[in-house]
């Protein structure tokens, strides 16, 4: 017999060490953080929720102005092995009203639908109001003995490895709700060839004809969301070290079921086989949308001279979509589509194709005064369009744009899926700038602490066209015509608005087109050295903007000119406190604003008064904000053409709180 | 427009410029300029940038480190080999208009022993030489100033008086330019004094021993520098500067590469010293 003590002392020695071993390995594997995140909202309206501009389409329960809602978040990563981590992230759902106490989730039978039902019980708002926690990330990242493979990372990601005009970042919200797998390496060291190939789930909604890919509501038969993929490819190259090259290739792909297979059709017998052909328990399938998008990206940053970088971008779009499968909006909805429907002179469904190019020059004050000029040519074509690209957060071109105020910020994209929604009124917006063929100059001047700028851009549009087909291949969103105020949402049919109606940004297209829009801005930033180091921000902005849309009515013109001062103050009076106050004035003079080519056209007129004041505070660790805005607006407008004035007289407010830890 | 209400008016401009110019060049004369070679982001010689998009080669290369004292204020700037840009919208989280980079600007001012700080600022992980400590640092951070002052107090509140948050921190085309009081400094820097710049990126979701710095870890990730430790025993910055004599690069390297590799929790004595850079020494 074996000496059994030997191994009873190794047993019970192991069962004293294992547990140290594992807490260790738990304090050593497990890297925890946490998040909470408040929000107050307060407007003079009878809306009730904590997001300014909620769901557009499908009303949801937690848009609305008058609200309090908190939000956690838990990350969880580990370091599995040498190589190898994974992590994921579980989040509170937003929504739950501070009011809303006890709702648990559930609805009783027979509830009206939400947003206006609601009684005392906490079975009346649904899910949106329990706050349940939901796993929004998971992911695992390895760096497997695979020549030329770096990193595999399977799950989660914001996609940020491609670019705005292929796969755009996800919004922040969105920020890993997408899932993948991905395949970094390199081919020759030194990162003078690297690649990156990913295969991404495509989400359900908004990436494809209808902001969907495929849902039952649309094919009761064929519908199929769970096979749409999208592909892509980059390879990065530095030939020199003063060059970097950039090629990145996508492919989005949404399927449906084939919708005559055998398999779908006729009576569920297994033996049936009628002239179509026999069921065999396989079912073909029929491409809904196909988008293809490439870019070559070149920087050259000269080792030779601190002077100057200049970068280029050309970039190709190819988008499909089967009419068979992919209700037409543009005929049916009202214009309202995030692709073209195109069609050949025989009206059968061909791919929309564009091109888009971009360049940048930018010098870093070559006569050492302080002053550096940038420029940009820009020229994207009447058809190019990112279906998966950046929706907001990201700007592709130098230009302020049209839609940038003084308080609001903005930015440009190349896709007609642009998002401005589920967001709150200080939040970016965001304009597309497809068709969009020009340049921009940008004089930067640092004088001392100041700092001002001066931007000149003119716009012309590859999308000017005369009688366009706007009935059934190109989107234009119903209302295209005018100016847009993003701050302030209305019923109103003309101004941007709950329903995503009025000079939306998405809007490209118009049947008669011939437009072209100027825009200079000035901007000052001037810190004063006295007590609480006050900085004073300027801004000067005017578009003129002029469509003489159909060129055989001398009397369709559209002539708007905007012009906007703005000026804010900003001082820090402690450690922890900075507070700002400002003011911006904006009027719009709008010549052929409202109307049609069949009633004529009317002038409108809009001035708008907005002062903010707010502060932000930090201490230990705990950020807030408060920012309390009040806002009038005049809408002139002409009786004639059977339209009303209109004004705003709205207070609001926004604070936020938030720690991490 | 005729010709000579042309030329008036780019006369007038002219002036106007060199009305707000010549100040500059002439305080600049009194201030100096150091350059620091290209291509030395490495840290040790062996750190590698994450692998998200938005950390474009270059983003952490310092090329040039300039003092300009002017009235009584001085204007700090640190250039990089990459065009500065501001991906994640600084405006939104009240930020200064960058969002990637972060420095930390270190100044002796009297170059004796015994005074001033030798540990470098949580999250750096490097420290000084007794003659060579810092009596001021400049946080140069796209953070708003609340948010970096609520750091210094939960991290380095010790350093409070001696940690400026600049007036002004901005960023123009490569150049990061902080403006700082010099009453703040203790005065208008003197011709005695010794700099470090530790180039680091801005973490606004740091590790709770880190103040507002990204971490080096042993292989790089979406967010994550690669190519060090996965303990706080290697320095966590990209580039620094380093006196003038020799392979400015290989000398870089050999610094940063003098810490204990062999312990999981460092002590002090553990970490690379950094030195001072006295641009005035010698003159």
């Amino acid at each position: 017999m074996a000496r059994p003590w030997r191994g009873l002392a190794t047993i019970a020695a192991l069962g004293v060490l294992m547990p140290g071993l594992a807490a260790r390995a738990d304090s050593l594997n497990f890297d925890m953080s946490g998040k909470i995140y408040m929000k107050y909202m307060y407007q003079n309206d009878n809306t009730q929720g904590c997001l300014s501009l909620s769901n557009p389409f499908w009303r949801d329960n937690i848009g609305g102005h008058n609200g309090v809602c908190s939000e956690f978040e838990l990350n969880i990563k580990a370091n599995v092995g040498p190589k190898v981590t994974a992590g994921v992230r579980l989040q509170s759902r937003w929504g739950m009203l501070w009011q809303d106490w006890w709702e648990n989730g559930d609805l009783k039978p027979n509830i009206a639908y939400p947003p206006n039902s609601g009684d005392t019980s906490g079975e009346s708002l649904g899910q949106n109001h329990a706050q349940y926690i939901k796993l929004r990330a998971a992911w695992i990242r390895m760096g497997p003995p695979i020549p030329t493979v770096k990193w595999v990372t399977i799950g989660s990601t914001d996609y940020s490895m491609w670019n705005e005009w292929t796969i755009g970042k996800a919004r922040y919200i969105d920020r890993d709700n997408g899932n993948g797998v991905f395949i970094e390496g390199g081919l020759i060291p030194q990162n003078r060839l690297d690649y990156t190939l990913g295969a991404m789930a495509l989400p359900k909604l908004w990436a494809g004809p209808g902001w969907n890919t495929g849902l039952s509501a649309n094919e009761p038969l064929a519908n199929l969301y769970g096979t749409d993929w999208a592909f892509a490819a980059k390879l990065e190259s530095r030939p020199i070290d003063d060059l970097r090259l950039k090629l990145i290739g996508s492919w989005t792909q949404d399927w449906e079921a084939d919708r005559y297979s055998p398999f779908l059709t006729g009576s569920p017998d297994a033996a049936r086989c009628d002239t179509v052909g026999c069921p065999d328990h396989s079912t073909k399938m029929a491409t809904r949308f196909r988008g293809v998008n490439t870019t070559l990206e070149g920087f050259y940053t000269p080792s030779w001279t601190d002077l100057f970088s200049i970068s280029a971008l050309g970039a190709y779009s190819n988008n499909y979509v089967n009419p068979n499968y992919a209700t037409n909006l543009v005929r049916n909805g009202q214009g309202f589509s995030p692709v073209v429907f195109k069609t050949d002179a025989n009206g059968n469904p061909i791919a929309s194709t564009g091109l888009a190019a971009r360049v940048d020059l930018e010098f870093y004050d070559p006569f050492k005064i302080g002053l550096s000029p940038k420029f940009e040519y820009f020229n994207i074509g009447s058809e190019y369009n990112a279906i998966m690209g950046a929706r907001r957060e990201a700007d592709v071109l130098l230009t302020d744009g049209i839609i940038t105020g003084g308080f609001t910020r903005g930015g440009q994209l190349p896709t007609l899926n642009v998002a401005n929604e589920f967001q709150d009124w200080d939040e970016p917006w965001y304009e597309t700038v497809i068709g969009w063929h020009g340049f921009t100059t940008v004089l930067e001047q640092v004088v001392g602490s100041t700092k001002l700028s001066g931007e000149y851009s003119y716009v012309g549009y590859n999308t000017n066209m005369q009688n366009r087909d706007t009935a059934n291949q190109y989107p234009d969103f119903l209302y295209t015509h005018g100016f847009t105020d993003t701050t302030s949402y209305t019923a109103d049919q003309d101004y941007a608005n709950v329903y995503d109606r009025g000079k939306d940004p998405r809007s490209v297209y118009d049947k008669y087109q011939a437009r072209h829009t100027h825009i200079g801005v000035l901007n000052a930033q001037v810190p004063i050295a006295t007590v609480w180091s006050p900085l004073l921000n300027f801004k000067v902005k005017y578009v003129f903007d002029r469509d003489n849309r159909n060129l055989s009515n001398p009397k369709d013109d559209y002539i708007g000119r905007m012009w906007l001062a703005f000026a804010q103050i900003t001082v820090q009076p402690t450690n922890e406190l900075k507070v700002f106050a400002g003011y911006e004035y904006s009027h719009w003079s709008e010549d052929g604003r409202n109307g049609s080519e069949a009633a004529g056209y009317f002038p409108a007129r809009t001035q708008r008064h907005t002062a903010r004041i707010g502060m932000t505070y930090a201490f230990g660790g705990v950020l807030a904000g408060y920012t309390v805005e009040y806002f009038h607006k005049n809408l002139l407008r002409d009786p004639v053409g059977g339209y009303f004035n209109m004004i705003w007289n709205v207070w609001r407010a926004k604070g936020t709180v938030e720690v991490a830890w | 427009m005729n010709v000579s209400r042309f030329r008036r008016l780019l006369a007038a401009a002219g002036l106007l410029t060199a009305a707000f110019s010549l100040p500059a060049l002439a305080e600049n004369e009194k201030g100096f300029k150091l350059s620091d070679p290209i291509g030395d982001d490495k840290g040790p010689g062996t750190y590698t940038y994450p692998t998200d998009a938005v950390y474009k080669p270059g983003s952490f290369d310092i090329t040039e480190f300039e003092v300009v004292p002017r009235g009584n204020e001085t204007e700090f700037r640190i250039t990089v080999r990459a065009r500065i840009e501001d991906p994640w919208d600084s405006p939104a989280w009240g930020g200064n208009g960058f969002s990637v980079q972060m420095a930390f600007i270190h100044i002796d001012t009297d170059h004796k022993k015994g005074s001033g700080v030798q540990d470098g600022l949580p999250g750096t992980n490097v420290r000084f030489a007794e003659d060579e400590a810092w009596d001021r640092v400049i946080i140069v951070s796209p953070q708003g100033a609340p948010r970096v002052n609520s750091e210094i107090g939960l991290k380095a509140a010790q350093w409070k008086d001696k940690i400026i948050v600049p007036k002004v921190t901005r960023a123009q085309g490569k150049t990061l330019i902080a403006v700082v009081d010099n009453a703040q400094l203790g005065g208008p820097p003197q011709t005695t004094w010794g700099y470090q710049v530790l180039m680091q990126s801005n973490e606004g979701f740091p590790a709770k021993t880190d103040l507002l710095t990204r971490k080096v870890n042993e292989f790089e990730g979406q967010h994550r520098f690669g190519g060090g430790s996965d303990y706080d025993n290697d320095p966590h910055v990209m580039d620094i500067l380093v006196p003038p004599d020799g392979d400015p690069a290989k000398k870089q390297y050999e610094i940063l590469s003098k810490y204990n590799h062999n312990t999981k929790e460092p002590k002090p004595e553990d970490l690379a010293v950094v030195p001072m850079v006295y641009p005035h020494a010698g003159k």
